[in-house]
């Protein structure tokens, strides 16, 4: 069986060709400034040339299609028509209260996903523009929708609601939803295998550091609690996100500074964390300026572990203790001074790691020491192959 | 039509802040100004940007990702290239109308041009050009970027599909689109026009100065920028304009206020010569009241 996974942005498309047969990777790609007369196309198939053109895409489907081309291509395809294809998978970012679990996708599921581009104005859109796209180009073929908050909706209401009028969360649906809900999913399964043990007897702590980053708590298999809430804004110091702020401040600041609401979104969102305190936002920028002795990147590196490390404490505490923690994305897999720094402040846990094993990269591997009471992994996380599986099982 | 590249004619501060806020929102600009000062256009669009990042509205690379959309020219064969065309020159009815058929020869026939003139009819506009049915009138409000509202007008044979872009336009550009009958002043300049006029003969008459004007009135109806300010930022010589094209047709009510006539005749026009009603910074920031007072006297 041969799935698609397509990941739409409003100027992007992501897609990766499964063969589940094997849970292979045929073949990846992307395509960049849709919308634009220079969109640049990248076509990677496995063990084979990568293919990049500019081209004008004006619009997703031409885009979709476009990709396409290239999996049948002669030369560079890795399939012989589109009729190989027998399912496509839809990372959708927002699925509200309305899906717990993937779905395939009907007239019904496009309604709601549209119904919920208020509470991700950036991404349903874009995510159900792809799906029209797809759907045109493919109109026999099932669709299914993997939801980013999905994994999330195990959450119960004491650890969803925020404390604020009721009123507010019944007419307005606001609540903790969470995010990366598919990488969090993914690691702490992945965990669980590694650890020879099932999921449903297991807490964890699953640690997704990237640009955005978020960190779950995963009691028996499902996520009951996360840092992210309403909006990916909430919890860890991020790249370029504030994370936890005291609402108060937000006010005062607005007054003090004479700030608009856009502009106090942008602030936050955009010029906060990592890049609000050292001036970069990526990490391997932080690291290089403190090898150089630049005291404010040493401090957000510092505030960077201490949040997360905050959110372990309370994560033990949320599920009466940890058996593994995980570490996944961008951040979370390269910084292995950060896993050291945090792991060494852990150690009322039992927590020890392997330095040489904290130093692998790009695989999966566990790197506490044989008799640490709390497991640590490193797991590269692989959200389309989740998509991929979710897809495999509803078709 | 897929419209990507549009066409801003006027450098103006109406021209720039529609070229800076359409070029925030994905188009490409081309900004047309054959005035003097239209060189500078760019630069001051730049400036508009740096005070939105100090205020961290945007970030270093969308600022530079809004400048790469937008060119100047003085060259209107360049019309010929755009999808859509707005008109923001200032309201004589002969210059407008002389700059639309030019446009006229030189854009695809199936462009629609936006007017952006509060003072003249689109119907009477429309009558020197090909394209009668394409002209659609869109009254942005400065600053563009931050007024989230604009009025719309057809005149008498404007096509139904013309409207229709023009309102995806304003409300891409995160415009509330108000669409109301073709009546010279519209809503905003009319309305603002009786305010200011009554805070001039205020002051005239020594009841308070302008910066007790501008007080009472901002604080009172909850104004994030108060009347006086307004006309200061859209220049007192336009607004005296304003009135009294609007006192052509409506008769002495709106008659403007000798105070407004006796500043425009001493070159006393707003922000741009950094007095009018108000005092203003060489950044085009308000001087409060207090640092005002010293200015105030230099000046008189």
């Amino acid at each position: 069986m041969n799935i698609f996974v397509l990941n739409c942005g409003s100027s992007s498309v992501k897609y990766k060709l499964y063969d589940m047969k094997k849970e292979k990777v045929l073949a990846e790609g992307r395509v960049e400034r849709v919308g634009q007369d220079n969109a640049v196309i990248t076509h990677q198939p496995i063990g084979g040339e990568k293919v990049s053109k500019a081209m004008p895409i004006l619009e997703h489907t031409t885009a979709i299609r476009e990709c396409l081309n290239l999996l049948t291509h002669p030369e560079h395809g890795v399939i012989k028509s589109v009729e190989e294809i027998d399912a496509v998978g839809h990372r959708v970012v927002h699925g509200g209260e309305s899906f717990s679990d993937s779905v395939l996708i009907t007239e019904r599921t496009k309604e709601i996903i549209d119904s919920l581009a208020g509470l991700a104005p950036l991404h349903n859109p874009a995510n159900l523009t792809g799906i029209r796209a797809a759907e045109k180009i493919m109109p026999n073929v099932p669709q299914v929708a993997v939801f980013d908050t999905a994994f999330h909706s195990t959450i119960p209401p004491h650890a969803f609601l925020y404390a604020i009028p009721y009123s507010v969360y019944q007419r307005h649906k606001v609540r903790r939803y969470g995010f990366h809900g598919t990488s969090h999913k993914y690691v702490s399964q992945r965990a669980a295998e590694l650890m020879g043990r099932p999921i449903e007897e297991l807490k964890i702590i699953s640690c997704h550091l990237g640009n955005g980053a978020s960190i779950a708590a995963v009691q028996n298999g499902k996520s009951i609690d996360t840092s992210m809430g309403f909006t990916p804004l909430e919890g860890l110091m991020m790249g370029t996100r504030s994370g936890d702020i005291d609402p108060g401040a937000i006010f005062y600041i607005m007054k003090q500074e004479e700030l608009g609401l856009h502009e106090i979104d942008s602030m936050l969102n955009k010029h906060s964390g990592l890049f609000g305190i050292a001036g970069v936002s990526d990490m391997r920028d932080i690291e290089k300026a403190i090898s150089d002795d630049d005291r404010l990147a040493s401090l957000a590196f510092q505030m960077y572990e201490y949040r997360i490390r905050k959110y372990v404490g309370a994560y033990v505490a949320a599920m009466n203790g940890v058996d593994a923690i995980v570490f996944t994305a961008g951040i979370g897999e390269n910084t292995p001074s950060l896993r050291t720094a945090l792991c060494a402040n852990l150690s009322y846990l039992g927590i020890a790691i392997d330095e040489e094993k904290n130093k692998i990269r790009g695989e999966d591997v566990e790197i506490s020491t044989p008799d640490s009471k709390v497991k640590v992994f490193v797991i590269p996380t692989d959200e389309e192959l989740v998509i991929a599986r979710d897809t495999a099982k509803i078709v | 039509m897929d419209i990507r590249k549009i066409a801003v004619l006027g450098a103006g501060r109406l021209g720039r802040g529609i070229a800076e806020c359409a070029a925030s929102k994905g188009y490409d600009v081309i900004l047309f100004s054959q005035g003097a000062g239209g060189q500078d256009a760019l630069r001051r669009i730049e400036k508009s940007l740096d005070r939105k990042l100090a205020k961290w509205a945007i970030t270093e690379s969308e600022k530079r990702l809004i400048l790469g959309r937008i060119s100047y020219t003085l060259d209107l064969k360049e019309l010929s290239k755009v999808d859509l065309l707005v008109e923001a020159t200032i309201d004589h009815f002969y210059t407008k109308q002389e700059l639309l058929r030019t446009a006229d020869h030189l854009c695809r026939p199936e462009v629609v041009f936006i007017s952006t003139s509060s003072t003249l009819r689109i119907s009477d506009l429309a009558r020197g050009i090909n394209r009668t049915d394409l002209l659609v009138g869109l009254h942005f409000i400065p600053p563009v970027p931050s007024v989230p509202v604009a009025e719309l007008v057809r005149g008498t044979h404007t096509d139904e599909q013309a409207v229709e872009v023009a309102r995806q336009f304003a409300t891409r550009l995160g415009k509330q689109v108000v669409e109301i009958q073709e009546s010279p002043g519209l809503v905003n300049p009319r309305t603002l026009a009786v305010l200011v006029n009554e805070a001039a003969y205020l002051i005239d008459e020594g009841v308070c100065d302008a910066y007790q004007a501008e007080t009472i009135i901002k604080r009172a109806w909850g104004m994030t920028q108060g009347p006086l300010e307004m006309a200061d930022r859209l220049g007192l010589d336009l607004v005296l304009n304003w009135m009294e094209q609007l006192q052509e047709v409506f008769g002495p009510r709106y008659a403007p206020c000798p105070l407004i006539r006796r500043y425009v005749r001493e070159r006393r026009l707003g922000v741009k010569t950094r007095l009018g009603f108000l005092a203003y910074t060489e950044d085009d920031a308000l001087i409060t009241e207090g640092e005002s007072t010293q200015q105030g006297k230099q000046e008189d």
